[in-house]
């Protein structure tokens, strides 16, 4: 029996990029379905950045081809950009103007006019709860405040696919438990599609619909969080497809070697 | 100590080893030797002349000559010396806020930031040479036991300047440290000049000539120029065989370099220690602050920019050393020029200043993309063309090097003998629009090409990598060369008009090129954005 027809937000074929002669991400096949919140992850180094970027065309893809919202993104990338949202690995922030600056700018540069940018500016201050702290430069900012700037730059423009590349990390659990309610909220309140990379499995199993785990470049599951965790938890069914590689042994014998030997 | 002391020189022989190593490196090698290669032969010759200055003011045993001459080698080598350090920008320190965290006492590392950016600064070798040259000079006019305390003497005042130096640039960098402070601050220095020129457009009799007048009265406070007048006494009395007459202004100089070091430590420390809690501009709500400008995309673009370039410490410093440098040419450069020289000649303090405002921002032509940082990944994720990017950035500096120029020509005008033709403005506002697309289109080449993560901080780290800053040199040469054929050809014609034809033809051919060449330069840095986010996104300033 056919499969029944679902529409993809992302979907790619054969994506590959190669730095120095080694493959970073190797034949990807992603399909991410619109109206999904998918979970992209894997263990550090394994690629989940690298296929970010070339999705989001801040790098080039070696070979293979990857089409978002349907349009193709080496052809069409001007019109697709305008419809994503994008939190990049290392943000994508202009630290010497303040967050309503930022803001605004960002909205504007999107296409909105000053008006409506500078009013969504405004609420989305107010929602990410930097109400107070619109007047002070983003360098200013706490790295929390950063990361909840940087969403709603990411949202100004009322995107329909939004691109989140580690959004939990290096923040404290109130600043995640804000971000996963929103986040949330996007989703249930909108047909909006999110594609999230992070390795807090237990944020993410309580966030996503739809999972795949990159692994040394590959693609090595994908499926709804159901179909991939199967009987265990998404962590245990992480720890057993990725493998536990740290090497066995002692080490570190030193540490605390001061203490007893006073 | 020793160990933590060269723990540190080793970091920044690797750092600097990485550099050359990295990719582009070894263009980064090649520039660095080439700097050289022109600085030894510069300060070969200053240190000839300033050799010759020191021979005669020995030789002569005492009096005028001698005092004159010994304040000539230490007021001009301080002057020379402050002014380029402070223009040029390129001293490579530690930054202290990085290094807090260690358990190195903080002044031993900034101690250690000063003499790092010594020895890696090209023009380091011309003040040594030139300091060497009057050494010399002084040895061989009367050779002696003197020459022990007068080498001591030459190596406080080289310390005494490299301190000072870092003072200013500490001073400048916080006192200003009010970002509202800094920006009116800036305005206001802009504005009051441009404010002048208006008015003396408008004045035939010229009534800010007499403020002139108060000028040799500043004399007087030249003691504010310590690291030149201790020596410069020091050298008077060693000069004229007076050695113990020396002693007290050798140790008035060491004390003022204890000092001001201690000083500008404390500042930097300050500094350091302030970073990121500065809560500055707090307080403004959502949209309060902006220019008014209406528009989508290329508003927000312009806006940006502008803001970006008022907030850039290197921008605001400009904005002050501009006047100060024009003031300095209209006292000692515009007097030497007789009056029969012609009126083209005349003018060429005024055509000076309009090409200076464009080299004074050279580091954001060169290295257009440094300051952005991660902000850099906006351009490529927003849904515009990369070349509206570059348009705004051009009309921006254009705009604000337009500023820089006004306010030089308002000095040279007030400050000066106004030896310039009426005509001169008109066309120094020319070859101001003619010289700016060929910069601003060969250097934004060179910023997609040779992209380097900028600091914001002034006296840290430099705005534009070594190689960059070499070919920035061979491209305003060469504009300097194309723009000044018409310049000769009027010499010899006495013709101004054709010289201005000249200027605008060329500044006509650079828009049409500018116009056909920025979405090419745009497709490139499309291109180009693998290499180019990691280079600007980056943590190597």
């Amino acid at each position: 029996m056919d499969e029944p027809f679902v529409p993809l937000a992302v979907e790619t074929r054969a994506l590959t990029r190669i730095f120095d002669g080694k493959p970073a991400v190797s034949r990807l096949d992603l399909r991410v379905p619109v109206g999904a919140f998918y979970g992209f992850l894997g263990p550090n180094g394994a690629g989940k950045s690298t296929t970010m970027k070339m999705l989001t065309g801040l790098l080039r893809p070696t070979s293979g081809e990857a089409r978002v919202l349907g349009a193709d993104l080496s052809r069409d990338g001007l019109s697709v950009k305008g419809r994503i949202g994008v939190v990049p690995d290392g943000l994508a922030l202009f630290e010497r103007l303040s967050g309503a600056e930022m803001l605004r700018i960002q909205g504007q540069l999107y296409g909105l006019e000053r008006k409506v940018s500078a009013l969504r500016a405004g609420e989305l201050l107010e929602a990410m709860e930097l109400a107070g702290e619109g007047g002070k430069l983003v360098q200013d900012y706490s790295h929390g405040m950063k990361k909840k700037l940087a969403l709603a730059c990411a949202l100004i423009h009322g995107p329909e696919l939004l691109f989140l590349d580690e959004p939990f990390e290096g923040i404290d659990a109130v600043a995640v438990s804000g971000i996963r309610r929103m986040l949330q909220d996007l989703v249930s309140r909108r047909s909006l599609t999110i594609f999230l990379t992070s390795h807090v499995l237990e944020v993410v199993e309580r966030l996503v619909t739809h999972v795949g785990i990159i692994h040394k470049g590959e693609l090595i599951a994908q499926g709804s969080l159901e179909e991939v965790r199967a009987t265990g938890s998404l962590e245990e069914t992480f720890i057993r497809l990725v493998g536990d590689e740290r090497p066995a042994g002692p080490g570190l014998s030193w540490l605390g070697a001061r203490e007893l030997e006073a | 100590m020793t160990e933590q002391l060269r723990v540190l020189a080793e970091l920044r022989a690797r750092l600097l080893w990485r550099r050359f190593t990295a990719r582009g490196g070894i263009a980064e090698g090649v520039a660095s030797v080439v700097l050289l290669a022109i600085a030894v032969p510069v300060g070969l010759g200053f240190a000839v002349a300033v050799g010759f200055g020191a021979y005669q003011a020995v030789k002569a045993g005492g009096g005028l000559r001698t005092d004159v001459g010994a304040s000539a080698i230490f007021f001009g080598l301080w002057q020379t010396w402050t002014a380029v350090s402070l223009t040029l920008n390129d001293r490579e320190g530690l930054d202290l806020r990085r290094f807090l965290v260690f358990p190195i006492p903080p002044g031993r590392v900034y101690a250690m930031g000063l003499l790092t950016g010594i020895l890696g600064d090209p023009m380091g070798v011309v003040w040594g040479a030139m300091l060497g040259g009057v050494f010399v000079g002084a040895a061989i006019a009367r050779p002696g036991a003197w020459l022990v305390l007068f080498l001591l003497l030459l190596a406080a005042f080289a310390v005494a300047t490299i301190i000072f130096v870092a003072l200013l640039q500490e001073l400048l960098s916080a006192v200003l440290s009010t970002r509202r402070i800094r920006e009116w601050a800036m305005l206001g220095s802009v504005g009051a000049s441009v404010g002048i020129l208006a008015l003396l457009l408008w004045s035939a009799d010229r009534p800010f000539r007499a403020a002139v007048d108060f000028l040799p009265t500043l004399r007087i406070v030249q003691w504010l120029a310590w690291p030149a007048a201790f020596p410069a006494a020091a050298a008077r009395a060693l000069f004229a065989g007076r050695a113990a007459e020396s002693l007290p202004w050798i140790a008035g100089l060491v004390a003022g370099t204890a000092f001001t070091g201690w000083i500008a430590y404390r500042i930097a420390l300050a500094q350091a220690l302030g970073a990121g809690a500065s809560g500055e501009g707090s307080g403004g709500g959502p949209g309060t602050v902006g220019l008014g400008w209406r528009g989508g995309r290329v508003g927000a673009l312009l806006e940006k920019e502008v803001l970006y370039l008022f907030r850039q410490p290197l921008a605001r410093v400009d904005a002050f050393l501009a006047p100060v440098i024009m003031a300095v040419v209209a006292l000692k450069v515009e007097p030497r020029i007789p009056v029969e020289a012609g009126e083209v000649v005349r003018a060429l303090p005024l055509f000076g200043a309009a090409l200076y405002a464009h080299l004074l921002l050279q580091a954001f032509w060169l290295n257009a993309f440094g300051w952005e940082r991660g902000g850099a990944r906006a351009f490529f994720l927003a849904p515009m063309d990369l070349s509206w990017v570059l348009r705004a950035k051009a009309l921006v500096l254009y705009g604000y090097s337009l500023l820089l120029f006004l306010a030089s020509a308002a000095v040279l005008a007030s400050v000066g003998k106004g030896t310039a033709p009426a005509w001169a403005f008109a066309g120094a506002l020319v070859l101001h629009a003619a010289a700016a697309p060929w910069l601003l289109l060969a250097g934004y080449l060179v910023s997609i090409l040779r992209p380097k993560a900028a600091s914001f901080a002034i006296q840290r780290s430099s705005a534009v990598s070594t190689f960059s800053g070499l070919i920035g040199m061979g491209i305003i040469s060469a504009v300097m060369g194309i723009f000044a054929v018409p310049a000769l050809l009027a010499v010899r014609s006495e013709s101004p008009s054709a010289l201005v034809a000249g200027w605008g033809i060329l500044g006509l051919l650079g828009a049409w090129a500018f116009r056909k060449a920025i979405p090419r330069e745009a497709r490139l840095l499309a291109d180009r954005r693998d290499e180019f986010l990691p280079a600007v996104c980056g943590d190597d300033a």
